[in-house]
This record gives C-alpha cells, sequence and structure tokens, in this order.
C-alpha cells in the first residue's frame, strides 16, 4: 500500500525541509492527496518512487516559497528558547535535533532534500539521482557542499554560544 | 593538494570512495594541514548526528492519510475526436467562400465560389439523374434485381391493364 510504504519518507522530507512538526504533518497530507488526485499521471513516467520523490520536493519547495517569512520567524523563536539548559538526556537530545533542524532550515530548498534523503533517509547516491533525473555526479557535489555549509552553520552558532 | 580541493572531496573521503592516488593525498594535507583535520572531524561528527533526525510517523497523521480516499480507476473510453484545428480550418474556409460568394469585394474569387458552387450543383442533378435512371431501367440485370419490388408493382399494373383490356375486349366482341 502507498501509505505504508512512503508515507515515513515523504514525512520525513517534509519535516527536516520546514523543521516543524505541524506543518510537516500538514505537508505530507497534501502531498499524498496530490499524489492519489494524480495516480492516473504516473503511468507516463517509468518509475513511481521518482514520481512521488518528484511530487514531494516540488511541493515543499512551493511551501517554502509561499511561507517563507512565517517559517523564518518561527525558527528565531527557536533559537532563543533552545537556550535554556535542561538536565534530562531526552530533552537535550530534542533540543540538539530541533536546533539541527534549524541549522538545516538555512540551507538552499534542493540542498535539504538532497541532505535530508542521503544523510537521514540513507538512501545513496544513486537512489537519489535516479529519483530526481539528475546525474549522480550533481548529487554528490550538492551533497558534499550542504554538509560543508551544515557543518559551518552548527559550529558556527556554537562558537557563538561559547563567547557569550 | 590545496584547502580548497580537500573540501571538495570530503565526503568522498570519509565515505572512502575516492581512489587510492587521491585518498593519500587527501591523507597527507590533512596531517599537515589543522584547519582542513578540523572541518573533517567536524563534518564527520554531523553526519554521525544526522541519522537521529529521522522520525516515525506520527499515529494521528497515519490515520488522517489512510482516510485519504482510494483513486478510484476509471477506465478511459477511446472517443475519436475531431481535431481541433481542422475544424477550425474548415470553418475558417466556409466562412471565406460565404464572404467571397455573397460579396463583390475581390471579384476573381466571388468568379471562382460561384462557378464551384454551380459545378456542385449540375453534380448534384447528375447523379440524382442517374438514380433516376438506374430506377427505370429494366434491361441491366444488376440494377432491376435492386428494384426488383418497383418492377413487380409495375408489372402488376400492367397486368391489370391487359385484364381490362380483355374484359373489354370480351364484352364488345
Amino acid at each position: 500500500m502507498i501509505i505504508n510504504a512512503y508515507s515515513k519518507s515523504v514525512y520525513n522530507i517534509a519535516l527536516n525541509f520546514i523543521a516543524d512538526r505541524d506543518m510537516a504533518s500538514d505537508i505530507t497530507q497534501d502531498i499524498f492527496i496530490k499524489v492519489f488526485g494524480n495516480i492516473g499521471k504516473y503511468k507516463e513516467e517509468k518509475n513511481f518512487t521518482s514520481w512521488l520523490f518528484k511530487i514531494s520536493r516540488n511541493y515543499c519547495i512551493d511551501y517554502w516559497r509561499k511561507n517563507r517569512k512565517h517559517l523564518q520567524t518561527v525558527e528565531v523563536d527557536e533559537q532563543i528558547s533552545q537556550e535554556s539548559p535542561t538536565p534530562e538526556d531526552e530533552v537535550i537530545r530534542q533540543s540538539e535535533i530541533r536546533n539541527f533542524r534549524q541549522k538545516i532550515l538555512q540551507l538552499d530548498p534542493e540542498l535539504r532534500i538532497f541532505l535530508t534523503m542521503r544523510d537521514i533517509l540513507n538512501l545513496s547516491y544513486h537512489e537519489i539521482a535516479e529519483r530526481f533525473s539528475i546525474p549522480e555526479g550533481t548529487v554528490k557535489s550538492r551533497i558534499n557542499r550542504a554538509r560543508l555549509k551544515l557543518t559551518e552553520l552548527i559550529y558556527r552558532g556554537e562558537a557563538k554560544h561559547g563567547l557569550s | 593538494m590545496v584547502c580548497r580541493d580537500v573540501e571538495n572531496y570530503i565526503s568522498a573521503y570519509i565515505e572512502n570512495e575516492l581512489d587510492k592516488d587521491r585518498h593519500a593525498l587527501v591523507s597527507r594535507h590533512l596531517q599537515q594541514c589543522r584547519h582542513c583535520r578540523l572541518l573533517k572531524e567536524r563534518t564527520e561528527a554531523v553526519l554521525a548526528k544526522l541519522p537521529e533526525l529521522e522520525e516515525e510517523i506520527p499515529f494521528f497523521l497515519k490515520n488522517r492519510l489512510l482516510n485519504i480516499p482510494e483513486p478510484v480507476k476509471v477506465r478511459k473510453t477511446r472517443v475519436f475526436l475531431f481535431p481541433k484545428w481542422v475544424a477550425a480550418g474548415i470553418g475558417t474556409i466556409v466562412l471565406f467562400m460565404n464572404l467571397f460568394y455573397f460579396t463583390n469585394i475581390y471579384p476573381s474569387a466571388n468568379r471562382e465560389v460561384h462557378s464551384l458552387v454551380s459545378s456542385i450543383q449540375k453534380f448534384i442533378v447528375k447523379t440524382g439523374g442517374l438514380f433516376e435512371k438506374i430506377k427505370e431501367s429494366k434491361d441491366f440485370l444488376l440494377f432491376t434485381f435492386f428494384n426488383k419490388k418497383s418492377l413487380e408493382i409495375k408489372d402488376q399494373e400492367t397486368k391489370k391493364e391487359l385484364d381490362k383490356k380483355d374484359v373489354k375486349g370480351g364484352t364488345y366482341g
């Protein structure tokens, strides 16, 4: 069944793209409504997974473009709230994850999706290239760029933290 | 190898996807360059953390997704559609022919259209005449076969006439 097979991947792409669980849930639902609405068209494509991921990517990027301003204000709020130290390990872990998501949010939309697929969903370069119909070399260079940028953002934040 | 090259190869180096020579070059650079070594260590730390960002789909969302109505497969019936551009072309031609037929803005075209219409009329009259001939013909077998009924009716009529004549001849004769 389509939902069981792909809902987790689509939800994780949306979640790490938008860094907000409620919005990610809405986006996932919208993507599946769109997929079911246009299911007749996928026969023209060779691969259903590729078609589904293209729809997911395009929907996420459109959503980002429409709600960019609002999402950027959310980011600032999160950064302020995470400054308070928490004793419980799980709370710290959640805080770290939230921090990572906020940093991912600062990457280019395309890079965010590639990074999520490779380093969070653990897909191979070949699979990603196939799903988006682009050369494997392009995928590799984009993911490398995304990793370097993310590392820079995370450690730049830590350095600032240390100074304050 | 310079720092810029190491940055480009850093992912491939961490994932062990570089060829032997290039791998050795990057390793040598990392031993010498503190900045690139730090970058490599930090990237590795980030990569180790990223899989933790994967989450299970919330229960309520899964329920919502399962409640989306399944797509109903509609069988496409092939309907022959008259191509739009052909219809548009025919329409335009008819429009122009009307224009030239009823007006005299372009006399030669007007003459041509009139002669075309008259030739069509002639053709219709001729074919109509031909059909009449076919209907009336008794000589050609194929036509008579098709006009069997009309022939039978005619035969009956001629018989009746002959009978009438016989009756008349009998009374006077």
